[in-house]
């Protein structure tokens, strides 16, 4: 389907590359390129925002920064992309946070001459994008389960209680998570059993009272995959409290600094980190490229692979990955 | 017959903007005296009431109590001045039992270190509302009933009680027998006759002008913010009382 | 006849007095307890009633019955603060602020060696919601905004404050862990550890205040009649900035409970609390309007509330999704309010 996106969407994209090309070659004009994230709170955005800032720095070009400051939300993420093209960037990195409302604001910048490159999630036509970036969830779920797998030394034949902490039923990134670990376990780890799921609300309290009552409903459970910052939060803290960490396998997602120290005393079996860094570097990188220069990306659509930090992680891709706040 | 004067106001004047609420009232008040205040709506009486309470400060006008010279800054220095008012409508807090009401703002503490922690003598309240309420004569159920399960007759009783037994020098009832019954209405001005034979100076704002008559000693009439009477309640008949509200030609409106 | 309407007379006064130190809405509040706990108890298959899940409901119930009780002071005047939650995550981070950036300390602090330092958090998060009362009762009392606006606005601004010193992210410090985990006395496993202990300490205090003072009595005058508390003398304003300090000051202690029962001051350690708080309140019978709550009822609204949470977790007999255990919540809720409207005819 992107092969055939990529076919369709040739011609337009040479036209446009052709006369921002001109425009971007002016020796004197410094390229400004927007970037509207997800919500300024999440420390997601703002490990994004230091890979967006190096990047920029190195590139020679200036970064409006925008997004809401704590509500990843279409309709305040709508305004704020109208207030950014008023001011006529010439590249637009978008995290679009609704698939199906971005999409105008998305043909708006496009239409008005200016570069767009989406990151992190996407929008259901993205014909006239320079690039999409996305990180991968399924596939971070099925890291996930790998890690919990081998951290109870998994054996075929028997079995084994795991549980998953979610945030709640809209949060899609907890979705693809949760979808990524139930089939890598239907697939791989058939005596895995997932005898329960329960919402934190995004509070880290209440994510610390449903393991704490996990705890006394299965005294036996083997693992807990924690999808999210602050489910992780909450099951470390019911595990340090309790003395059971080691004895059981916690897996969480999100590389906060605090919960990568917490690798190394032994809370966290793994974390399953993203590299938003990365995906703000490449999509500057290659907007800058393509208004200068015209160039396409040999790969339009590209997916950025989560990793698995655990015991065994080198120091420097633990710097690398932890996310590092401003 | 020469009491003597325990509080006097002298050429209040007060403006809401560009409304001239009062404009040179005066009036003196002696112990054990009642004076009926009157006028139509809009005459000045309200506000009159409030400077004298100490709600509102006079935007031009001097207060003496006893003789000497005062400034409210709020109602509760006149309060702990000896100055009680029982505002119109301004009830009770009907969530608090009768005792609550009684005492509120001049609470009994109990003794030791719990006292200074702000700690209530409960017990000790409800039977001083109750005799304080019962030495003036008002009669009401058990004072640590909440006030939310009293007739209007017997709210209006228990506010008018409190206002008569906290009292010291002065007493000032804003339509203390509006919204009441024939009987209930005697009982109040019962009360009034009472707080006058404690020697206190009494002020009577009402509308009922056979009420104002029959327990007044004098009347003093407000019209447009000034004082266009005063005079002993025995020079006034009910008809020419309501010539002086009205003002020397009777208008035709109400 | 009249014997018999003596004898009538004489059991109102005597059930009064019964209601007096323990209302209707508590005694039904006790009896859905003693429901429910039998309810879980079978359909958990008798893990419900055990030392584990009563000592995770009594954490809850500590870590939401301060805002509840803040809650309470605060709707009693005929106000509402929204800001509680932001003040939990606020107070929280900045306890966690002042351990890790100010002291360079870390989770490797552990133990007695952190008591001290756990201490320290207590204080600062205790003056950080005091001071968030404090701008809640300068914008009520000389702004002169209604309270529901004015504690949304510190609501935003708070929980946007907590995001910029932490960076968005857990603080994690020195921690005592053992303040959280429940006593073994004797052998005897209790449901109820230090933290949760200093809460009830603090609620009964609160209800001592309430109940028994000058300042309670001024509260509940404040609410009921605030022109009727004018003209006693006494100062709304001065009452309002007392009652909202009080408020932001238990909704800091709240916020430390967070730090010590997760090792990390969070931005969003206070995330939507406010909202069970007011649910507390509701269900523990203290009138939105004003002028009515007692400190009893809503400590049994919040433990309704959070053996709620609980109990439909521990259920084994069928599976309860997620989303339905938000609906039932919510249900709850509105059977709470319908209950107590249809108890005030009735009582008349």
């Amino acid at each position: 389907m992107n092969k055939r996106i990529l076919k369709v969407s040739f011609a337009a994209l040479t036209a446009a590359a052709l006369t921002l090309g001109i425009t971007g070659c002016a020796p004197e004009k410094k390229l400004t390129i927007a970037f509207v994230m997800g919500a300024e709170s999440d420390p997601f955005f703002q490990a994004m925002k230091v890979g967006a800032e190096a990047e920029a720095l190195a590139q020679g070009v200036d970064l409006v920064w925008q997004g809401d400051p704590s509500a990843y939300d279409v309709a305040t993420q709508v305004p704020i992309v109208d207030n950014v093209l008023a001011q006529s960037p010439d590249g637009l990195v978008l995290i679009p946070t609704d698939p199906t409302g971005l999409q105008a604001s998305a043909d708006k910048a496009v239409a008005a001459g200016i570069a767009v490159a989406l990151v992190d999630t996407t929008i259901n036509d993205t014909t006239n994008a320079v690039i999409t970036i996305t990180g991968d969830n399924g596939d971070g779920g099925a890291k996930a389960a790998d890690a919990i797998a081998a951290a109870i030394g998994y054996e075929d034949g028997k079995t084994y209680k795991v549980v998953i902490g979610l945030t709640s039923a809209t949060a899609t990134t907890n979705v693809g998570r949760q979808v990524g670990f139930e089939e890598r376990v239907a697939s791989t780890y058939p005596g895995i059993q997932i005898v329960d799921v329960a919402y934190s609300a995004a509070n880290p309290q209440t994510a610390n009272s449903n393991v704490n009552n996990w705890l006394t409903k299965y005294p036996d459970l083997a693992g807990i995959f924690a999808i999210d910052g602050t489910n992780a939060s909450g099951a470390a803290a019911a595990l340090q409290a309790k003395g059971l960490t080691g004895k059981i396998a916690l897996v969480g997602y999100d590389a906060y600094p605090a919960n990568v120290e917490l690798i190394k005393s032994g809370v966290f079996t793994a974390l399953i980190a993203q590299d938003p860094a990365a995906e703000a570097r490449l999509a500057i990188k290659t907007l800058v490229e393509y208004i200068k220069n015209g160039t396409t990306p040999s790969v339009k659509d590209v997916v950025i692979p989560n990793v698995t930090l655990d015991a065994n992680t080198s120091d420097a891709d633990f710097a690398k990955y932890t996310y590092v706040a401003k | 017959m020469a009491k003597k004067v325990i509080y006097e106001v002298r050429n209040a004047s007060k403006n809401y903007g560009a409304v001239v609420a009062l404009d040179g009232a005066s009036l003196k008040l002696h112990a054990g005296e009642v004076v009926g205040l009157v006028g139509d709506n809009g005459a000045g009486k309200s506000t009159l009431v409030k400077v004298l309470s100490g709600a509102h400060s006079p935007d031009g006008g001097e207060i003496f109590l006893e003789g000497e010279p005062v400034v409210w800054a709020n109602p509760r220095e006149a309060l702990e001045a000896g100055i009680e008012t029982l505002y119109q409508d301004s009830g009770l807090a009907q969530h608090l039992t009768v005792s609550q009401n009684v005492f509120l703002g001049r609470e009994k503490f109990v003794k030791g270190i719990f006292g200074k922690l702000g700690f209530l003598a409960k017990k000790q309240m409800e039977e001083e509302a109750q005799a304080d309420l019962e030495a003036v004569g008002i009669a009401f159920p058990s004072s640590n009933r909440p006030v939310s399960q009293l007739s209007g007759g017997q709210r209006q009783a228990v506010a008018i009680g409190r206002a008569v037994s906290w009292a010291r020098k002065v007493l000032i009832l804003d339509e203390p027998t509006n919204h009441l019954g024939a009987r209930q209405s005697a009982e109040v001005l019962e009360v009034i006759k009472r707080a006058k034979a404690k020697g206190l100076g009494v002020i009577f704002i009402s509308h009922t002008l056979p009420h104002v008559l029959a327990v007044t000693d004098r009347i003093v009439v407000l019209r447009l913010g000034q004082i266009v009477r005063d005079a002993p309640t025995s020079e006034f008949t009910a008809d020419s009382l309501i010539g002086t509200i009205t003002g020397s030609y009777v208008k035709e409106e109400k | 006849m009249s014997n018999s309407k003596q004898v009538e007379v004489e059991k109102q006064s005597f059930l009064d007095q019964v209601r007096a130190s323990f209302s209707n809405q508590s005694t039904l509040l006790v009896v859905t307890l003693v429901v429910l706990g039998v309810v879980f108890q079978i359909t958990s298959q008798g893990i419900f009633l055990s030392t584990g899940t009563l000592g995770t409901v009594l954490n809850d119930w500590g870590s939401y019955i301060l805002l509840a009780v803040a809650q309470t002071f605060v709707v009693i005047t005929g106000g509402i603060d929204l800001s509680v939650g932001a003040t939990v995550s606020l107070s929280s981070v900045v306890a966690g602020w002042v351990l890790v950036k100010g002291l360079g300390l870390d989770s490797t602090t552990s133990g007695s060696d952190a008591t001290p330092y756990v201490l320290l958090a207590v204080l600062v998060s205790l003056l950080v919601g005091l001071t968030v009362g404090a701008i809640n009762a300068f914008l009520i009392n000389v702004l002169k905004i209604v309270p529901f606006i004015a504690t949304l606005a510190t609501m935003g601004a708070m929980t946007g404050l907590a995001i910029i010193i932490s960076g968005g992210m857990p603080l994690q410090g020195p921690n005592n862990w053992e303040l959280g985990i429940p006593y073994e006395i004797f052998g005897i496993q209790l449901p109820i550890s230090t933290t949760v202990l200093a809460v009830m300490i603090i609620t009964v205090i609160c209800g001592l205040i309430l109940h028994k003072t000058k300042f309670g009595l001024h509260t509940f005058a404040l609410g009921s009649n605030a022109f009727a508390t004018r003209a006693a003398g006494i100062s709304p304003a001065r009452q309002i900035t007392k009652v909202y300090m009080l408020s932001g000051g238990l909704a800091g202690l709240a916020g430390a409970y967070a730090y010590i029962r997760l090792g990390a001051g969070s931005p969003s350690n206070g995330t939507g609390m406010e909202l069970y708080a007011i649910a507390a309140v509701v269900i523990g019978g203290v009138s939105l309007m004003g002028g009515v709550g007692r400190i009893v009822g809503i400590a049994l609204g919040t433990l309704v509330l959070f053996t709620v949470q609980s109990g439909l977790l521990m259920v084994k007999v069928i599976t309860v999704s997620p989303s339905l255990k938000q609906v039932i919540v919510a249900l709850l809720i509105v059977a709470a309010v319908a209950i107590q409207a249809l108890q005030k005819p009735a009582r008349k």
